[in-house]
């Protein structure tokens, strides 16, 4: 067995690699930052909520967090159209991510806001502040120092995680990757770069998220 | 939509149809079952590389490092393509079970190395010490004095592993190893209505997935009192 590696091939289609990383990060940010909102809503729901919503919440968190996103998204992928609507494969990766991820960050961020404690609001309420002001100015700013570390963890995790996405045809990394090694056959070589790339993404996004923590948040712990 | 999950139904739910679903989530677990047994062991044996202190191991010490710390940032799905065009041309023979079942182990060594990790961090130097005093071997302190403590540690993270790695070997079936995602597609293919292919699917999952994360939740809630004292 005599295989010589050939990077060069790989290394010409560069730029057309990261630009599918750009796109990568679009996915991510979406997600997760959609995600992050909903998950928020869903974590005072679950903590604050009457019962019925906290149930729902419940079994809405339960049954996404136990089922795999790729099946989630051929739901929604070949289910929809079933039901009359038509997406095409980004927005229907996008939303499938969204959705999934708000059943993560729910959890998470329950973890952020059970640890408020009622003191806390009291003397909030002594102040005479509102429920908006409450959460901008009191829950916030506790649940985000307390909940950074699993949250940047999350949102690493979510990078690899996007790598789905190529599997319904969107041009991020994988996908990209899946289309030069079509091309030039090269498949290995293609696929240790884009490994490659993927360990840097996610080591910069780490240290971007250890310093933000560190600077703003003041949260000093060893992250993934 | 629902007419036709209705008139489909009699003829998804047959008795041929149930076996074929039991037998890929078989499959399923078979390659996370394989994927977390042989994880732990490779783990163990890294973690313990990780945790020597002698120049002579400095090599295998950064080997380890490196290893954990690589395979934790490329997605799975990378990993898969990766180790199915690294093995394919050297083992024509090889299985795409197996090959996902590598492409498994591979990764589950990674974070399960960390879980190990952290674990055997967690018992306090005395007791290593101690068992150095009492003439022990580094086999047998690990065996009888620093496992049996760590384990309190390790294993309701090694749990909520092992449930995430129930639903990431969904993505072998891009490779075509028959396991419930697989047989998911295989249901549509055949014109079955997505939402009942892809909705039984969900369900098996969530029928393997969820016990095990409840089992995960009590042993954290079990043994984190004891970690304490």
């Amino acid at each position: 067995m005599n295989y010589s590696f050939d990077f060069a091939e790989v290394l010409a289609e560069l730029p057309y690699l990261l630009g599918g990383a750009a796109i990568t990060l679009q996915i991510v940010f979406i997600a997760f930052f959609g995600g992050a909102l909903l998950g928020l809503f869903g974590a005072l729901g679950k903590v604050y909520g009457p019962s019925p919503l906290r149930r729902s919440i419940n079994a809405y968190v339960v049954f996404v967090t136990n089922t795999p996103a790729l099946v989630q998204i051929f739901v929604l992928y070949y289910a929809l159209p079933d039901a009359g609507i038509l997406l095409d494969s980004l927005t229907a990766v996008v939303i499938a991510l969204t959705l999934n991820s708000a059943a993560y960050l729910t959890d998470i961020i329950r973890a952020g806001v059970v640890s408020v404690r009622q003191t806390e609001i009291d003397a909030a309420l002594t102040l005479n502040m509102g429920r908006l002001q409450i959460l901008r100015h009191v829950l916030l700013p506790h649940i985000a120092s307390t909940v950074f570390p699993p949250l940047s963890n999350f949102f690493i995790w979510l990078m690899l995680g996007s790598s789905i996405a190529a599997l319904f045809g969107v041009e991020e990394l994988t996908g990209r990757a899946i289309n030069i090694s079509t091309a030039n056959l090269r498949t290995i070589e293609t696929f240790i770069v884009v490994a490659v790339i993927y360990v840097m993404l996610t080591l910069l996004a780490s240290g971007a998220l250890s310093l933000l923590g560190r600077r703003v948040l003041g949260v000093r712990q060893r992250l993934v | 939509m629902w007419e036709r999950i209705w008139f489909e139904a009699p003829g998804f739910f047959t008795y041929h149809n149930a076996i074929f679903f039991l037998e890929a989530a078989g499959r399923t677990l078979g390659m996370t079952a394989a994927g977390c047994i042989s994880g732990f062991v490779f783990g163990l044996i890294l973690a313990l590389l990780r945790q020597t202190s002698s120049p002579a191991f400095l090599p295998l010490r950064l080997i380890a490092i490196a290893y954990v710390e690589l395979f934790r940032r490329i997605p799975f799905l990378v990993i898969v393509f990766i180790v199915l065009y690294a093995i394919q041309p050297l083992f024509p023979d090889a299985s795409l079970f197996a090959i996902a079942t590598i492409a498994v182990c591979l990764v589950a060594t990674a974070f399960l190395s960390e879980i190990v990790r952290a674990g055997l961090e967690s018992v306090p130097q005395q007791q290593i010490d101690g068992a150095v005093t009492l003439n022990f071997g580094p086999l047998r302190t690990l065996w009888y004095v620093v496992l049996p403590q760590a384990w309190r540690v390790i294993i309701p993270p090694a749990v909520a592993f092992a449930v995430m790695f129930i639903k990431d070997t969904s993505l072998a079936s891009h490779i075509g190893v028959i396991e419930l995602t697989f047989s998911g597609k295989m249901f549509l293919n055949r014109g079955f209505s997505p939402l009942l292919g892809f909705g039984t699917v969900l369900l098996l999952y969530f029928a393997m997935s969820y016990p095990l994360s409840r089992l995960g939740a009590y042993l954290e809630n079990r043994l984190a009192p004891a970690r304490r004292s």
